[in-house]
């Protein structure tokens, strides 16, 4: 590691906000997971390390009845697996949950570390995008709020500006009838980054919404798609169709991981799998 | 010997290490530390293919706590276990990307790597040589100077001017007329790419290089501390005995860290730094892109057979990418010459094996030593020759094995005890319930879940591939307490061979397994001779050596105790720790009195301290003859069969393995917990091979995965869920000349897994595959063209 | 360059940044040490603590071979700055025996010959070890989710799985 920087835990966010304030371009740390391999392949030198663990306000992680799920930005992939309500209502959230690297990384890994380090592949975005998350940003200006579909801006790439801090992340609230899906591909069946990974989630009234990871620069809700789907009926032959017609709606790109021929594919049968899925879960 | 005679052999024992290991107090390389000692970090190139035009380590050395920065000017030496072509530090011009330019030895590693990142490098870029087809053209050369090489003469074969490192032949029988015989010939064309050995614990070695003389100390974790000394002093110019190296617990080797890699290097730097010692602890990224790898392959094969399905003739052209070098990859390729169309009877074969030159990650030594790839081909080949013949692959298997009074095809004769493919074959085809292929009506029935089963079988065979006149030896010596140490030069490094050889010391000298400790940390100062930890031959070598210890301590023993009992040694039996006469069991003397010499009442001594050594050389092994391979390289062979069971999903293209059946003419089982052990992960390890792993290059020959990111080995999620291991112990084909009957079985469990795999795919999906792996992604691919095509 | 056993020899170390107390709990030891901000909880454990248990087999959170418990969970400790483990009760491979004898389940991975080369063999007994402590009762999946983190690449992990099973059910029996 050729990067030397100092470490600040900071107790308060405000603690934090004003050493931000102070250096900019201090590199958050949180689970570490992705931190610790950017610092060890230096392919950033980073002078300021902010731990914000501390920092009270990114450890709440509840839910309310109407207000939906916060989860802040100190908690842990393993702690979503295991929480009760995200079982009962955010299925495709702790499913994606425990597809996401190995056991011992979700217990250090966070849910807005994965968004926050913004791969294409994000494994917890496409529930995120599914539950109409909105991301809770402190900024030294004051707290903002972003709804998930406008956070990724690219490859690697948020709206967060240096400085600014995510809290968490709010899930819109979610009945108990509220049935979702995750899916993801990968080349074994350890851990692994997803050649592919698919959120369908079907509201008590029926309505599909469908998000997907690692066939565009971003993770990306699928709205075109959805609106095709809201004028179909929800009968045996959905699953089909969905499998060739959400090729249409994603270009994914050849890589070390998978051609773009094996992404459409598999794309095709995550869908289709997805939506069988759904239909067994939630009637037609 | 009856079973029921023998006390040790064929009992499971637990290993030995097992209790330093669980507790964390096992120490490797890794974890050792050394006063004053200095840590090393390297330049690598990041051209696949470039001139040196300069390099400027000025900025580096103004660095604090640096104390040494070497480049290949102060290095002017090459290295090599059968082909001498490798430079310890790129010198002139790099041949791969990763390729050592420049290295550090500082005070840390923190230290070491920030001197590393000033240094500048200037190259320019040379054209790039990707494949062995180009490699084959000749128009760039990776190696100018090949023919003026130091390699083994008349075993190898370089090619002036061009990039075949060797062109090793193999010439029996009439081709031609073998053909004509045939009524019908196939022609195929399979390939495997490049894997990783990924042994957990990465290349390490400290060197200390002392600055007043030319001794050297090396601490490394090789599987092969006699090679290393041997290559270190041969590399340098120094003498061997200037060269003391010690290897003590090692995290896996696979072949990997068999030869000699980074030791002559690290003590170029501890040179450099005034003699402090130096330590080189290859990061994952190095070891992937550093340190070499099994090499990729294509085989070209044609074959021959009449309607009955024997077979005629072959043709087969192995070729291997060995990438920049093939120092030790040349004898991978030579194996091809006796073993390279698998446990067959060929009557007519010209084979071809070429070790090719290309600007890759270079090749070497890697469990299986190179019959993992050929038998992919071979097997592939052989399921297809049976598909065409309307054969049932099985009977065609049955019929073409080799049997007693058949030839292979490097024209050694077959006994009975030379072992038997067909009962392995016989033995996973019933643990599988191998009845045939799936008919069509079968296949469209299972469709409609959206998974197929398939089954599928492949045979397999290896024998050691080591100099004809390879040796090995073990030093016994008792203790007062009548305790017993034994010390061998071959490495421990899992496979259990301590364990394996103090049953063996046990089982001769008739005392419990407790009373004996094989002695840890190889020191090649103390420790006796062993060529190479390698090639499966260490039970058979190593157990005929301390067999024949064994055997000699008790001699030793019995000719004191006669003088002492007053009779001759032959009236003298052992047991229990004692020696005693054969009928007056009443005269006995304990071990332990002789141990260091027998004492009388009166105070007079005879005898001296037991101490026994017992060797094993290779017995009447050959080198192949030049033109036609033929010749004995097989000291014991070792036959095996897999019999595959699974399920692939039509649409993902996910392969799962129900079951393995693996079966191996094993002779004599003499620990099998330990054989099961190398079973079980033989065969993942050739899982790994057939459906995860493989090396991807860029378009200018970038190593693309170099990291568990995107180079994956299996974990415990993508295993069978069954692996059924079978050892046929058949006293009719045991090894008369091993130690009880026992062969070698290190490497075995992993050939001719992906073949196995293909060929139940084949079974399942009627689509023939042709690459390795078989990942999700090329078998759903696969069966989407082949739905297109209908 | 610093001259050879002049003083500069062994003082200079890591960042040069100002170190950072840190206090922990390591195998039930109160620990108070003074560790560079960049330096992991691997390196600090290996290096500093001389823990050899601890191996680096990748370095970045995909192999398991630095995986310790650290407030009862099993985390990569290469992936954890030092500094991170401030009030943290550690175990380690070190840990696991008590009073001279073997645990249960360090007695059953020598039993099944469930290590062959040892390396990885000290995380894999940590996944397992946090494994048994949240789930003493765990299926054959359930076993294999939590040392999927655990590259070995010597037993096939059959025999892994096995002594862990082995080990759940031995515990119960103790426990009664």
């Amino acid at each position: 590691m050729l990067s030397k920087f100092d470490y600040q835990r900071p107790k308060s966010l405000q603690e934090a906000l004003t050493f931000l304030g102070e250096y900019p371009e201090t590199k958050l740390l949180a689970g570490g997971t992705d931190l610790m391999v950017v610092l060890r392949r230096n392919m950033q030198i980073v002078d300021h390390v902010l731990d914000i663990k501390e920092i009270p306000e990114t450890k709440r992680f509840e839910y309310k009845p109407g207000e939906g799920l916060f989860i802040g930005a100190s908690v842990t992939v393993n702690q979503i697996s295991e929480s009760e309500p995200v079982k009962e209502r955010y299925m495709a959230l702790k499913q994606a949950a425990d597809s996401l690297a190995s056991y011992q990384l979700r217990n250090r890994a966070t849910l807005v570390g994965n968004i926050c380090n913004a791969s294409p592949g994000a494994d917890l975005a496409s529930p995120l995008l599914v539950f109409d998350a909105v991301v809770h940003i402190a900024t030294p200006q004051g707290n903002k709020e972003v709804p998930i579909q406008s956070f990724f801006t690219g490859v690697k790439r948020t709206v967060l500006n240096p400085g600014e801090i995510v809290i968490g992340v709010q899930l819109a609230d979610s009945e108990t009838e509220d049935h979702s899906v995750f899916l993801k591909q990968a080349r074994i069946k350890g851990h692994d980054l997803g050649i592919a990974g698919i959120t369908l989630r079907m509201t008590p009234s029926h309505k599909v919404s469908v998000a997907m990871s690692a066939v565009a620069p971003t993770p990306i809700r699928l709205v075109d798609l959805e609106k095709q789907i809201s004028e179909k009926s929800l009968d045996d032959t959905l699953p089909e169709w969905l499998e060739s017609e959400i090729k249409n709606h994603i270009k994914p790109i050849s890589d070390i991981r998978s051609s773009a021929d094996y992404r459409l594919h598999i794309s095709g049968v995550l869908a289709k799998k997805g939506m069988k899925k759904l239909l067994e879960m939630g009637g037609k | 010997m009856r079973d029921q005679e023998l006390k040790h052999i064929g009992k499971p024992y637990n290993r030995k290490d097992g209790q330093e290991k669980v507790t964390g107090q096992a120490v490797y390389v890794h974890d050792m530390e050394l006063p004053g000692m200095l840590h090393a970090k390297c330049v690598h190139s990041p051209h696949a293919h470039a001139k040196i035009v300069s390099i400027d380590t000025s900025e580096a050395e103004k660095v604090p706590g640096v104390k040494a920065i070497v480049t290949g000017k102060d290095a002017p030496y090459r290295v090599g276990l059968y082909m001498v072509d490798k430079n310890l530090i790129a010198t002139d011009k790099v041949r791969y990307q990763g390729e050592i330019v420049a290295a550090v030895a500082a005070v840390d590693e923190t230290t070491a790597e920030r001197a590393v990142s000033l240094i500048k490098v200037d190259y320019e870029p040379l054209p790039i040589i990707h494949n062995v087809d180009e490699a084959l053209e000749g128009n760039i050369l990776v190696h100018e100077d090949l023919h003026t090489y130091e390699h083994m003469a008349g075993v190898f074969f370089p090619q002036k001017g061009t990039n075949i490192a060797s062109w090793n032949r193999t010439l029996k029988g009439d081709v031609k007329k073998g053909f004509e015989e045939a009524d019908f010939v196939l022609e195929d064309e399979f390939s495997v790419p490049a894997v990783a050995h990924v042994p957990m614990e990465t290349h390490v070695t400290i060197a200390k290089a002392d600055p007043y003389s030319d001794k050297v100390e090396i601490w490394s974790s090789g599987q092969s501390p006699f090679a290393i000394r041997q290559l270190l002093a041969k590399s340098l110019g120094i003498n061997k005995s200037d060269v003391h190296v010690t290897v003590p617990y090692i995290g896996g080797g696979f072949g990997g860290k068999a030869g000699i890699h980074l030791e002559p290097f690290v003590t170029i730097l501890s040179r450099a730094a005034k003699g402090r010692p130096v330590k080189l602890k290859a990061t994952r990224e190095e070891e992937f892109n550093l340190l070499p790898t099994r090499a990729g392959m294509r085989t070209r094969v044609k074959t021959g057979v009449k309607k009955d399905g024997s077979i005629t003739a072959m043709e087969i052209y192995h070729d291997w990418d060995s990438g920049a070098y093939a120092d030790y990859g040349v004898n991978v390729g030579k194996t091809a010459v006796y073993s390279g169309a698998g446990p067959y009877h060929v009557p007519n074969i010209e084979l071809h094996s070429r070790t090719i030159y290309t600007n890759k990650v270079f090749s070497t030594a890697y469990r299986g030593f190179g019959h993992l790839e050929t038998h992919w081909g071979i097997e592939r080949h052989m399921e297809r020759i049976a598909t065409e013949l309307g054969m049932d692959p099985f009977d065609f298997r049955m019929k073409n094995a080799l049997k007693p009074g058949d030839t292979t095809i490097s024209g050694e004769l077959v006994y009975k005890t030379t072992g038997s493919p067909t009962a392995c074959l016989e033995a996973v085809a019933k643990e599988i319930g191998w009845t045939g292929r799936k008919t069509e009506a079968e296949r469209a029935e299972e469709l409609k879940t959206g998974k197929i089963r398939g089954k599928g079988l492949a045979l397999l065979q290896k024998a050691p591939a080591m100099p004809s006149y390879t040796s090995t030896a073990a030093i016994m010596q008792m203790n007062e307490d009548g305790h017993v140490k034994v010390m061998i030069g071959a490495i421990d490094m899992g496979q259990g061979a301590n364990t394996v050889m103090a049953q063996i010391a046990a089982e001769e000298l008739k005392i419990p397994m407790d009373d004996v400790e094989v002695v840890w940390n190889v020191d090649t100062d103390k420790h006796p001779y062993d060529w190479n930890t390698v090639a499966s031959k260490y039970t058979f070598m190593g157990g005929n050596a301390v067999r024949k210890a064994a055997k000699n301590m008790i001699q030793q023993m019995k000719e004191v105790a006669a003088q002492v009992l007053r009779c001759h040694p032959d009236e003298l039996e052992h047991d229990n720790g004692v020696i005693y006469h054969v009928h007056h069991t009443h005269r006995q003397i304990p071990f332990k009195k002789l141990a260091m010499g027998y004492m009388y009442e009166n105070g007079n001594g005879i005898g001296g301290p037991v101490i026994a050594h017992g060797i094993y050389m290779a017995s009447g092994l050959t080198n192949p003859d030049p033109e036609t391979g033929q010749g004995r390289p097989g000291l014991v062979w070792t036959f095996g069969a897999h019999g595959v069971d699974l399920e692939v999903d039509v649409e993902t293209g996910e392969v799962h393995v129900l079951k393995i059946a693996s079966a191996f003419d094993i002779g004599k089982v003499i620990n099998k917990k330990l054989v099961d052990g190398q079973v079980l992960g033989g065969v993942i390890q050739g899982l790994g091979s057939a459906l995860i792993e493989g090396y991807k290059f860029s378009p200018d020959a970038k190593l693309l995965n170099p990291s568990f990111t995107d180079n994956k080995i299996p974990t415990a999620k993508d295993i069978p869920d069954q692996i059924v291991p079978i050892y046929i112990e058949d006293p009719e084909t045991a090894q008369v000349d091993g130690p009880y009957g026992a062969r070698g079985i290190g490497e075995h469990p992993m050939i001719s897994v992906p073949s196995a795999i293909g060929n139940a795919l084949y079974d399942a999906l009627e689509i023939d595959f042709y690459r390795l792996p078989l990942n999700p992604e090329s078998v759903a691919l696969a069966i989407a063209n082949a739905s297109k095509k209908q | 360059m610093c001259n050879h056993n002049g003083d500069s020899c062994f003082t200079y170390k890591d960042s040069g940044l100002t170190k950072i107390e840190l206090n922990c709990v390591i195998n039930g030891d109160k620990v108070c040490e003074l560790v560079d901000p960049t330096m992991t909880l691997l390196n600090f454990l290996h290096n500093q603590m001389k823990l050899f248990g601890v191996k680096e087999g990748c370095g970045e959170g995909e192999c398991g071979a630095c995986t310790i418990m650290m407030n009862g969970k099993a985390v990569n400790s290469c992936m954890i700055l030092a500094v991170e483990a401030e009030g943290a009760d550690i175990v380690t491979v070190e840990g696991l025996a008590k009073d001279g004898e073997l645990s249960t389940l360090q007695k059953e991975f020598v039993e099944f010959d469930a290590l062959q080369c040892g390396f990885c063999t000290p995380g894999m007994l940590m996944s397992s070890r946090a494994l048994l402590d949240q789930n003493p009762n765990p299926t054959v999946e359930e076993v294999k989710e939590a040392i999927a983190g655990n590259f070995c690449r010597c037993t096939g992990y059959f025999p892994i799985v096995d002594a862990i099973l082995s080990a759940a059910k031995k515990e119960k029996e103790e426990s009664k």
